[in-house]
């Protein structure tokens, strides 16, 4: 198989983050520093040649950019300040943008104005759509007390529009939620399948073994939940800081989208029940990420904070507008303040939804979805090299 | 005759050899032997306090004979025949035993090199014994010079020698000067103009009054000897009879040929030129292809005809930093094209070199290797559907993939050789020539201007392929050679040579065939052979050959020569007892 090479890849993909893509000669030291590093799958100098070279439909077989956690060892071993790491994360927006059919990803990552564009359209339609079809009952402000439990103090969160009662309101927020939650994962399954066919099928260097498309699935989950590959960098407080936000936005999404009328309710319960239990363990590890990494990206310290793209930045203002807006509804809830515990949830919900919906399928977020397959398929490809070599060992025994 | 005295002195060159051989054992044993008279040891025999051991004792023991048991005579004989002339001493009753490179360097064993020791330096004793004293001789130097070749090393040259109003004959084989200088358009690093430079050489040359040129001359036939050259120089249907004293070989080298490499297509397809024919567009002041089109694609390809078993193995030194030049003038005349550097190996070594290739690499152009040892790239014509005119295919090393890469003109980085006729000039000047046609300098490091035949020297490309810089410096240093030769007026030549003993010479001509010199002629009056002293270097060629034993060569006499080995194994009869 003969790849073109192509001298203007490098100027494309200057624009998804790093800045020179010359500095590297290939020393191999990050690859020896890698603790992902094994046959066939060399951190990070592999994917930074086929960046150099313009091998546009290798770099769109290649996995290794997702099983990157970013830990920076390579980037801190550097003779060159190449800074590798980077390198790997802009490959990773680079290949979110070839997966996507929609072609907004690429849209959103090399235009900050696409970005922003469409979270204030959003937002607008967000607040309008609250404005004109679930406006609040107008004695919300004078009337306040009539929106408070009398035995909680809390307010009736579900009572607020007039006309509708509190399993209407959720129903209508649910389907809302729902409808999201189908545009994004019809989004995201549609770009794994295209992930698939690019880094399996069209990969001919591999002829994965049908059975280990069963025997590697276990592999899907398990990496979903535990994130074992980043634990093996040398700074452990990077996973533990990535693990509590992964987990607290899959417990978080989880319990809007599909518990909803669970978890929306207009009763307050004590403190050691389960869903504020969940909300809160979600809530600590939201805002400790988000405080850990914006401090870090402004001290630029760290080796993986050192550079900061534009959908970065965006992203932790986004996740942490929602947190700071959760965290506001829950207490102005417990304090009894209808007015400002609905104005609070409209904005909760401006913000979030445009941040799902750029986030998750098309931006930084996709790596939730992409990770897991991507080491599901790196050990599909793993499990094709394995045979080749049994097979080659084979035909040299016989 | 008076008595034999030698004095025997035993050098340690540090721990070179004092670790590897019991030096004073040596010295005590070595004392021994017959005739000699004293036998020390010492740290450093070469230096001032060394020498002068050897005169002190000269004087005071009233020695007549030296050994010094050191390093290789190569390296430190001059020097202590110096001490012995010091010492009121002829200079050739000495004799050097080299325990270093032979002995101390190459055994691991202390027992066997401490032996060994003993027999070399008994060799030399025995050898010192027959020793006579020979007298040094001198020729008058002719102040003209000849320079064969008008590129920047020839013009640099004679320039320098006429400057300080001497006259010098450049001869030139072509209609003009400048060589391959004088077709470049930039130089690297510093992207400065070659015509700027090269043309006022050029003029100056031209006008010097003390420089003769002779334009389109075929190699002359050259006769004599350091200071008193004669040849007799052919243009057209003229000959000029030329005397000088000493002559510059700079003929330099020329561009490899790439049709012979099929991979290339050089020839077959239009578009694929050489790094010379790509300087003259330069020089033109545009890049187009055959078609008269702006190239999108420029595809750069290293190392064509060096480094490669096939062709040349030699580093053909200027084309890395040439193709860097190359990538720098395309970016910069047209910005939107894509350049692709397709490497065996980049080497920039000199001054501003790295700098350079760190700048062009920020270029966003493509660099890439290729193996010299495997498949070499195939460039081919492309179809209608890759949207370029050329293909490149080759295995990419650092990726370790297959690549092909669009390109609208190929340049091919041409090594550089020999010429055809470098035989010829190293026959007609008396030097030799390394395996790739190149000549060979007297001492890579240490005299690498001069070469073995006296008078002559080689500057520039013709030694190996070389930058503007180093060539320059070739020149300057070999014309400071040579003024330093004419300054002196006179020059020593070789003793140590063959002489005739014409009443049994049976003049059968034997040795006029075997001399590698042209030193021996053959007087028919007389009917016996005679040896030119100047010419001849004492190779001993003639006196092994002589069937009747006529000829002996000064220093190397037959008893020298059996003592000597007499010496050697008398001592390991010895010690095997």
């Amino acid at each position: 198989m003969r790849y073109r090479v192509d001298a203007n890849l490098k100027t494309e993909l200057k624009k998804f983050g790093s800045k020179d893509w010359n500095e590297c000669f290939h020393c191999g030291n990050c690859t020896a520093v890698c603790p992902l590093t094994e046959n066939n799958f060399l951190f990070p100098r592999k994917s930074i040649r086929q960046a150099q070279m313009g091998l546009k439909n290798k770099l769109a077989s290649n996995l290794d950019p997702w099983l990157c956690y970013f830990c920076g060892d390579c980037s801190k071993t550097c003779p060159r300040n190449a800074n590798p790491g980077e390198i790997m994360m802009t490959l990773r927006r680079f290949m979110t943008s070839v997966y996507d059919w929609t072609g907004l990803s690429k849209k959103f990552y090399t235009s900050k104005s696409w970005e922003i564009i469409f979270i204030m359209v959003m937002f607008i339609a967000i607040v309008a759509a609250f404005g004109v079809f679930l406006a609040p009952a107008r004695d919300i402000f004078s009337n306040a007390s009539k929106y408070i439990a009398p035995e909680s103090g809390g307010v009736l969160i579900n009572s607020l529009v007039p006309g509708l009662n509190g399993h209407q309101f959720v129903k209508i927020i649910e389907i809302g939620d729902l409808t999201m939650a189908a545009i994004v994962a019809s989004l995201l399954i549609s770009n794994i399948l295209r992930m698939f066919y690019f880094t399996i099928i069209k990969d001919k260097s591999v002829s994965v073994p049908f059975y280990s498309y069963f025997t590697e699935a276990w592999q899907l989950l398990f990496n979903f939940i535990s994130q074992p590959k980043f634990s093996k960098c040398d700074n452990k407080q990077y996973w533990l800081g990535h693990f509590l936000l992964m987990s607290g936005y899959v417990i978080m999404f989880t319990v809007i989208v599909g518990l909803l009328p669970k978890f929306q309710v207009e009763e307050i319960f004590p403190w050691y029940n389960w869903q504020r239990i969940l909300g809160y363990y979600a809530t600590f590890g939201l805002l400790f990420f988000i405080v850990y990494s914006i401090i870090g990206r402004i001290k630029k310290k760290q080796i993986k904070f050192k550079f900061s793209h534009a959908s970065d930045w965006l992203f932790l203002i986004m996740l942490g507008l929602t947190t700071i807006t959760g965290i506001l509804i829950h207490f102005f809830r417990i304090g009894g303040l209808p007015a400002a515990t609905y104005i609070i949830y409209v904005l909760h919900l401006a913000v979030l939804v445009p941040m799902i919906l750029i986030e998750v399928p098309f931006s930084k977020w996709s790596h939730l979805a992409y990770r897991p397959f991507a080491v599901y398929f790196s050990k599909l490809k793993k499990a094709a090299y394995k045979k080749q070599a049994s097979l080659s060992e084979f035909s040299k025994a016989a | 005759m008076s008595e034999i005295r030698i004095g025997v002195y035993v050098c340690w060159c540090g721990t070179n050899i004092a670790k590897m051989v019991d030096v004073e054992k040596v010295a005590d044993e070595i004392a021994a032997l017959q005739n000699v008279v004293i036998a020390k040891n010492y740290k450093y025999m070469c230096s001032d306090p060394g020498q002068d051991l050897i005169i002190q004792d000269i004087k005071e023991h009233n020695l007549n004979r030296i050994v010094v048991a050191a390093c290789s005579p190569r390296i430190h004989e001059l020097t202590f025949r110096k001490a012995l002339e010091n010492a009121g001493l002829n200079s050739y009753m000495f004799e050097m035993a080299n325990i270093r490179e032979q002995d101390s360097w190459v055994h691991t064993d202390r027992t066997d090199a401490t032996k060994k020791a003993k027999s070399l330096i008994a060799a030399a004793v025995n050898r010192v014994r027959f020793h006579e004293a020979l007298d040094k001789r001198t020729v008058d130097i002719n102040p003209a010079s000849m320079v064969i070749g008008g590129g920047i090393a020839g013009l640099t040259a004679a320039l320098e020698i006429a400057d300080s109003g001497k006259k010098v004959y450049l001869l030139e084989k072509t209609g003009q000067l400048g060589g391959h200088v004088a077709k470049i358009d930039l130089c690297y690093p510093y992207f400065q103009s070659a015509a700027q430079f090269v043309k006022p050489l050029i003029s100056k040359v031209l006008k010097h009054p003390q420089i003769e040129v002779f334009f389109n001359a075929a190699v002359p036939e050259i006769h004599g000897y350091v200071g008193n050259f004669n040849a007799k120089v052919k243009v057209g249907s003229e000959e000029h009879e030329l005397v000088f004293g000493n002559i510059i070989v700079a003929t330099g080298l020329k561009t490899f040929n790439p049709s012979v490499i099929k991979e290339y297509g050089y020839g077959a397809l239009p578009d694929v030129v050489t790094s010379l024919e790509f300087e003259q567009s330069l020089k033109n002041g545009q890049i187009l292809t055959k078609a008269g089109k702006e190239p999108k694609n420029v595809v750069i390809i290293h190392c064509v005809g060096s480094r490669n078993e096939k062709y040349h193995h030699y580093c053909s030194r200027t084309c890395c930093m040439t193709a860097l030049k190359y990538s720098n003038q395309i970016k910069s005349i047209l910005p939107d094209s894509n350049v692709y550097q397709l490497y065996a190996d980049m080497r920039a070594f000199g001054k501003g070199c790295e700098e350079l290739y760190a700048e062009t690499s920020r270029k966003n152009i493509v660099f890439m290797m290729f193996d010299q040892r495997g498949d070499l790239p195939v460039v081919s014509k492309a179809g209608t559907q890759d949207k370029c005119e050329m293909l490149v295919n080759f295995h990419e090393l650092l990726s370790s993939t297959d690549v092909e890469v669009p390109a609208d003109m190929v340049i091919l980085m041409v090594g550089t050789e020999a010429h055809e006729n470098a035989k010829e000039i190293a026959r007609a000047v008396g030097i030799s020539m390394c395996g790739n046609e190149f000549y060979i300098e007297k001492h890579p490091k240490l005299d690498p201007v001069a070469t073995t035949t006296d008078g002559v020297y080689i500057v520039g490309g013709c030694q190996s392929p070389k930058d503007i810089p180093d060539s320059v410096s070739q020149a300057k240093a070999a014309a400071a050679r040579i003024l330093a030769t004419i300054c002196k007026g006179k020059v020593e030549v070789e003793v140590t040579t063959a002489v005739v003993n014409e009443d049994v010479c049976c003049g059968c001509q034997t040795c006029v065939k075997v001399c590698p010199y042209t030193a021996i002629s053959y007087i028919e009056d007389r009917n016996v052979s005679y040896v030119n002293e100047v010419l001849c270097k004492g190779c001993g060629t003639c006196g092994s050959a002589c069937p009747s034993g006529a000829i002996r060569c000064r220093h190397f006499t037959d008893v020298q020569i059996l003592s000597q080995i007499e010496g050697l194994m008398e001592m390991v009869l010895i010690e095997d007892e």
